[in-house]
């Protein structure tokens, strides 16, 4: 399994926010983007590469707008309202229970279907 | 030919979004085929309320500005098979849709559905003008308040000028025993303010704010007495003739005691 970020999507800028990003704000940057912060319902990424939250992920992103499908989405707390990779929609079940701890997630896609699972570094 | 009709108040707060997902949802319940549009661009909630929200990929500016066919934009509702949604955009202002798209919009959705729910953002500006573009009728929500009253009474005035000349009322949030006591506006002096045709009444309950949170229409519970109000309404939007329903409370042993207390 390769869990490298690909070397072109690596290779392009990334984008450093600093704060958490809030209803009806929103990023669209060609490149990776990474929130030092929390992404609320409402707020929107868009970016042509990965992208890392480093708190809660409420809102919609989209990774791989440009349609990279090998782009990424991480978050510490993984609760999206819709998760976009490339040409893919993906949203939570209407019954998500959310509440409880969990462990960061990533969304990639594998098979032609966005999967989600709990994040591990790459080897 | 449907109808459009704008659900508008003036005032933030009285509750245009939660009327119109339930007079939606009511309609749509009675057979009708029903979208409701929500013109609030930038400060959009009946999605939410609705429990939409992470279904929408197209909205309301996607669709005007032909970035996306009409029916691509339409979110079809979970529960009901003839309810639909159009969301606002969250990430635009209220100037990115323009009166004659507004119109236009109307004019297409009212082809293809029997009723077509404007959810109007509050204030008098851009989007309230973007809201009564396209739309024929008015339903104008107010609360026993003096300031919610004060902007129906401005808003009504400004239907009328743009030629929606019979608006009627539906007045929000009536607490029963604060009427009877006195300390509240009852919807006789309201109707006396604003001389319009009432609608219907809805009383306050906790039930609203639960299925608020919950992104499910109240009018889905049968034991709700908001949901009777607002299936009340859709009724009577649809041309039947339904009485007002008893806002009597029921009263527990400590409630008539205090009752007996009180009058004394």
């Amino acid at each position: 399994m390769n869990r490298k970020w690909s070397q072109s999507l690596a290779n392009k800028p990334t984008l450093l926010y600093d704060k958490s990003l809030r209803s009806g704000q929103n990023i669209h940057f060609d490149g990776n983007v990474v929130v030092l912060g929390d992404v609320n319902p409402g707020a929107e990424i868009v970016a042509g590469g990965h992208i890392l939250v480093m708190g809660a992920l409420r809102g919609l992103v989209h990774a791989g707008a440009a349609g990279d499908e090998s782009a990424t989405v991480t978050a510490l707390c993984f609760e999206p309202t819709q998760v976009r990779i490339a040409s893919h929609i993906t949203r939570p079940p209407d019954d998500n229970a959310n509440g409880g701890i969990k462990p960061p997630e990533v969304a990639r896609i594998r098979d032609d279907n966005v999967v989600i699972e709990e994040y591990q570094p790459p080897r | 030919m449907g109808k459009v009709i704008v659900i508008t108040s003036g005032k933030g707060g009285v509750g245009k979004t939660t009327t119109t997902a339930n007079v939606g949802t009511a309609l749509a319940m009675l057979g009708k085929k029903v979208v409701m549009v929500d013109t609030d661009i930038g400060l959009r909630n009946l999605d939410v309320v609705l429990g939409l929200e992470n279904r929408i990929v197209y909205d309301l500016v996607d669709a005007v500005r032909g970035n996306c066919r009409l029916k691509q934009a339409l979110i079809k509702d979970k529960r009901i098979e003839n309810l639909f949604l159009l969301p606002a955009a969250q990430t635009k202002d209220k100037t990115a849709v323009s009166t004659d798209q507004m119109a236009e919009l109307c004019e297409k959705l009212k082809e293809e559905f029997d009723f077509v729910l404007i959810d109007c953002p509050a204030g008098i500006e851009h989007g309230f003008k973007n809201a009564i573009a396209g739309a024929e009728e008015a339903v104008v929500v107010t609360t026993p308040e003096v300031s919610a009253v004060r902007d129906a009474d401005r808003i009504i005035g400004l239907l009328e000028a743009a030629g929606i000349t019979a608006p009627v009322l539906v007045v929000n949030r009536i607490r029963t025993n604060m009427v009877k006591s006195g300390d509240m506006m009852s919807v006789e002096d309201i109707l006396d303010i604003l001389a319009v045709d009432l609608l219907g009444i809805v009383p306050d309950d906790d039930a609203i704010v639960i299925s608020t949170n919950r992104g499910e229409p109240t009018v889905f519970d049968d034991n709700s007495r908001p949901g009777l109000a607002f299936r009340n309404i859709a009724r009577r939007l649809d041309g039947e003739n339904v009485p007002l329903i008893s806002l009597e409370e029921k009263q527990g042993f400590w409630g008539r005691l205090k009752h007996m207390f009180k009058s004394e």
